[in-house]
């Protein structure tokens, strides 16, 4: 590929308290990639998805984002990347209180003032983007119901919404179906995937699933203990790598 | 999407409540007459400087330490016992108010029905009336005896505690119950292996919120004579010795703070950081109930659990493991509980056996047959609708000071917002602004431990410094004091917060301002509302003990009618005031249900 690449992570390591989560990890994810983070709970895959969206810098190495090192941002700086980015989250992270409709504006939040953010909770503004977003993840008719009232699957697309407010660069998606009953698993994945095809975005995501994985990405990256253990597409990826994946040390 | 979603009416229930409280807040500013006639007394300015100045040198002479020393023994010791007391009443009285109860000794709908309702209607008499009025009653039975202070809280703190027991017993899932009732097991013994253990954290963790408060009451009682730190206070400022003032101030703040401190680090260990999730709590139960189900079907990882509240997970985390290998931080408080509560019954040397003698009982038969028949006369019933609406009034500024002011304080008072690493905080912040936010904190929760330690009456007497008598300054003194409870409260529901949503809002590159404005106010709004609505109802009930000091509206009438042994007119007096609660009541409920 000869564009650069949206995410780049140079040498990076990642420590909570003693639990190393990230070994000196290199990475580059180039546009319009759909890539896969698969591996068991702790492997990393989390982390790795926070360091992307800067919610979280690396304590050695180097976050590059669309040409930014993350660690040398201003926090104003670092807003304005992080509005190219959207995140999905396995548990919504929707607030539960307020109406889809404020729930899909969130995504304006990083472009609007504060006055027109203000007025808009009183006086929903901008209803025609929202209901488009919502008509394209299928659930039109929720625009005015109360967020904590929908089912998990409902949430989930009104999440995906927000992220189609936001109109990033980059979706990040941390195990987001984990929530959700295998029908519905394959929906959310094929509306994301339609979304990001359509659009040329790129996707990372971590998921839970090796199938899913192999069915819905053009990538596919396997952690186990805070290192990369392969990094290739769906077709070369056999079954040994699966099992050394999963396959904890004793 | 052929024709657009109507948009929903700006009209709604919330709106409603929202002007009436509006309404209510103006009809009672105008009846304050804070903008018609002169409220301020200038030539107090002079007394009330006198009065913060001594603040920098209180009296330290060790003859007054002592004092004070002996004093604060004594409030702590009125409401260790106060607080035990109320809690064995509570735990029987929640027991009999409890419908599961019922519902296991009757297993039949038509029986148990009548039963618990009329228990319930029965306590809600006693709740009603403030621990202030049950002391002066108590005064004029018992005479000069702890026993009065004791009782005091005991009884309208039992009637509460039943209550809320009752709601916790009620609201704890019941399946466990229903298998031991269904294989034959009697219903005491059922309850004791399955309902019993289930609420003991809540239970446990709401009595140490009362114990909270009655220390708080146990000052004021010291007001009307009981002796302790209340006591002192009140001699102290009739005598303007504003020095002695202070030190009893500080012992104050150090007895509340201390016992605050205590109960926040204890219910943290435990397990249960919310004192009182108060009617939000059946929403949040089904809620953690629905998320519960969804990680037994597909476990979320757990590094998953790192990503959507880092540090409170590990919080989760630690603390379960904690409490399986005896956390020596809570044995230490059983064991100093168990130390404590002796030694209280024995330093105050309650004498219990007045409770039952022959001369309460005849002093109580006297009582009852001169306050028969009430004396309901033309002229009395409307002075007392002037000053119910009075009451009314000073309740309604008083919440709306208490209200407002706790939410604009409880957010630099929560440890998770301002400083480093909070909710609005960016990553890095620079060593002064570190300092700056940790200084406001502390600064802060200073002003709301101030507020709160110092009795409602007192806060009226300062007042009167230099506010002309009348329902203003008893609603700035109930204010004050509220504000501190309040802004306490408020802070912990934003430090408890769920941050989930707050992580997805600054990942998209949010300001904090608009954090703010979507994620923590939509979320905290609600619940501070359920709060502020909660003590409206506490306030109405506190009007009484600004009342004694001649902040005017019932509690005046009430206090004065007390102390003269009018019983005939007592009664009616107070059957006002009750019935004047309940509307409160129901109307706070009214408003607290359409938040939901």
């Amino acid at each position: 590929m000869t564009s650069f690449p949206v995410f780049e992570l140079r040498q990076v390591s990642q420590q909570f308290d003693r639990f190393l989560s990230l070994d000196d990890v290199n990475l580059q994810i180039y546009p319009g990639e759909r890539v896969a983070l698969v591996g068991s709970s702790g492997a990393g895959k989390s982390t790795l998805l926070r360091l992307l969206n800067g919610t979280l810098l690396p304590t050695q190495g180097e976050v590059w984002v669309l040409g930014q090192n993350l660690s040398r941002l201003s926090s104003r700086k670092l807003r304005c990347v992080q509005r190219q980015i959207g995140t999905i989250y396995q548990q919504f992270h929707l607030v539960d209180s307020l109406r889809v409709i404020h729930n899909v504006n969130a995504g304006h939040l990083g472009r609007w003032s504060f006055w027109r953010a203000a007025l808009s909770l009183v006086y929903p503004l901008d209803v025609k983007t929202a209901a488009a977003a919502l008509h394209r993840v299928g659930i039109p008719e929720k625009l005015y119901a109360r967020t904590d009232q929908l089912s998990g699957g409902q949430q989930q697309r009104v999440a995906i919404a927000r992220v189609l407010v936001q109109d990033p660069l980059a979706i990040l998606a941390d195990e987001p179906v984990s929530s959700l009953d295998p029908t519905l698993s394959k929906e959310v994945m094929d509306l994301l995937r339609t979304l990001v095809q359509e659009s040329g975005k790129t996707l990372v995501t971590s998921l839970h699933s090796v199938e899913l994985a192999q069915n819905y990405c053009d990538r596919i990256v396997g952690l186990r203990d805070g290192k990369i253990l392969f990094d290739s597409p769906p077709a070369s990826v056999s079954a040994e790598m699966i099992d050394a994946l999963y396959h904890l040390k004793d | 999407m052929n024709q657009p979603l109507l948009r929903p009416s700006l009209l709604n229930q919330r709106f409603l409540w929202g002007s009436v409280m509006v309404v209510a807040v103006a009809l009672s500013i105008y009846q304050a007459g804070l903008f018609q006639r002169d409220w301020l007394n200038w030539g107090g300015l002079a007394q009330l400087r006198q009065f913060f100045q001594a603040s920098i040198q209180p009296d330290l002479s060790p003859e007054f330490l002592h004092l004070t020393f002996d004093a604060a023994v004594i409030t702590l010791a009125y409401a260790v016992c106060g607080t035990c007391l109320s809690l064995l009443l509570g735990l029987v009285g929640g027991v009999l108010t409890s419908e599961v109860w019922w519902q296991s000794v009757f297993p039949r709908q038509a029986q148990q029905r009548p039963i618990w309702l009329t228990v319930r209607a029965v306590l809600a008499i006693p709740r009603a009336i403030h621990e202030l009025i049950w002391g002066l009653f108590f005064l004029n039975i018992f005479g000069l005896d702890p026993l009065v202070a004791i009782v005091a809280i005991a009884i309208p703190y039992g009637a509460i505690v039943s209550k809320v027991f009752s709601e916790i017993l009620d609201e704890t899932p019941r399946q466990p119950l229903m298998a031991l009732l269904n294989s034959g097991v009697a219903p005491l013994s059922a309850c004791s292996y399955s309902l019993f253990p289930q609420a003991f954290l809540d239970l446990l963790s709401y009595s140490f919120y009362r114990f909270e408060c009655s220390i708080r009451s146990a000052a004021v009682l010291g007001i009307i004579g009981a002796g302790g730190l209340g006591y002192q206070i009140l001699l102290s400022l009739q005598s303007l010795r504003y020095e002695q003032l202070w030190t009893l101030f500080y012992a104050l703040f150090v007895l509340n703070g201390t016992v605050d401190f205590t109960s926040a680090v204890l219910r943290h260990r435990l397990g249960s950081p919310s004192r009182l999730d108060l009617n939000l709590r059946r929403a949040n139960r089904s809620d953690n109930r629905g998320l519960d189900k969804l990680r037994d079907g597909h476990p979320p990882p757990l590094d998953g659990y790192l990503t959507h509240s880092g540090n409170a997970a590990y919080l989760i985390l630690t603390r379960g493991q904690q409490r399986q290998s005896g956390d020596p931080w809570v044995m230490l408080a059983g064991v100093g509980a168990l130390l404590l509560i002796p030694f209280c019954f024995w330093y105050v040397s309650a004498d219990f056996s007045k409770l039952w003698s022959p001369r309460t009982v005849q002093l109580l038969a006297d009582i009852t047959q001169s306050s028969l028949p009430p004396n309901f006369d033309r002229e009395q019933i409307s002075q007392m609708l002037a000053l119910s609406w009075q009451t009314l009034t000073m309740s309604v500024l008083a919440i709306a000071i208490a209200g407002i002011g706790g939410i604009l304080l409880s957010f630099p008072a929560a440890h998770n917002f301002f400083l480093p690493g909070g909710l609005l905080n960016p990553v890095q912040s620079s060593p002064s602004g570190r300092l700056l936010a940790w200084g406001m904190l502390l600064l802060t929760r200073a002003f709301l431990l101030i507020t709160r330690a110092v009795p409602a009456p007192i806060w009226a007497l300062v007042a009167l410094f230099v506010l002309f008598p009348g329902i203003l300054p008893g609603a700035i003194a109930l204010g004050l004091h509220n504000l501190g409870i309040l802004g306490r409260l408020m802070a912990e529901v934003t430090e408890n917060l769920d941050q989930r949503s707050l992580i997805a809002l600054k990942a998209q590159g949010t300001p904090a301002s608009l954090v703010f404005l979507y994620g923590v106010l939509p979320t905290t709004m609600t619940r501070f509302l359920a709060y502020i609505l909660y003590r409206w109802e506490v306030c109405m009930r506190e009007t009484i003990i600004v009342g004694l000091v001649g902040a005017g509206g019932l509690g005046r009438l009430l206090t004065e009618q007390l102390s003269s042994f009018d019983y005939s007119s007592v009664i009616v007096t107070l059957s006002g005031f009750i019935v004047l609660t309940f509307v409160v009541d129901w109307v706070s409920s009214r408003m607290r249900r359409s938040l939901r």
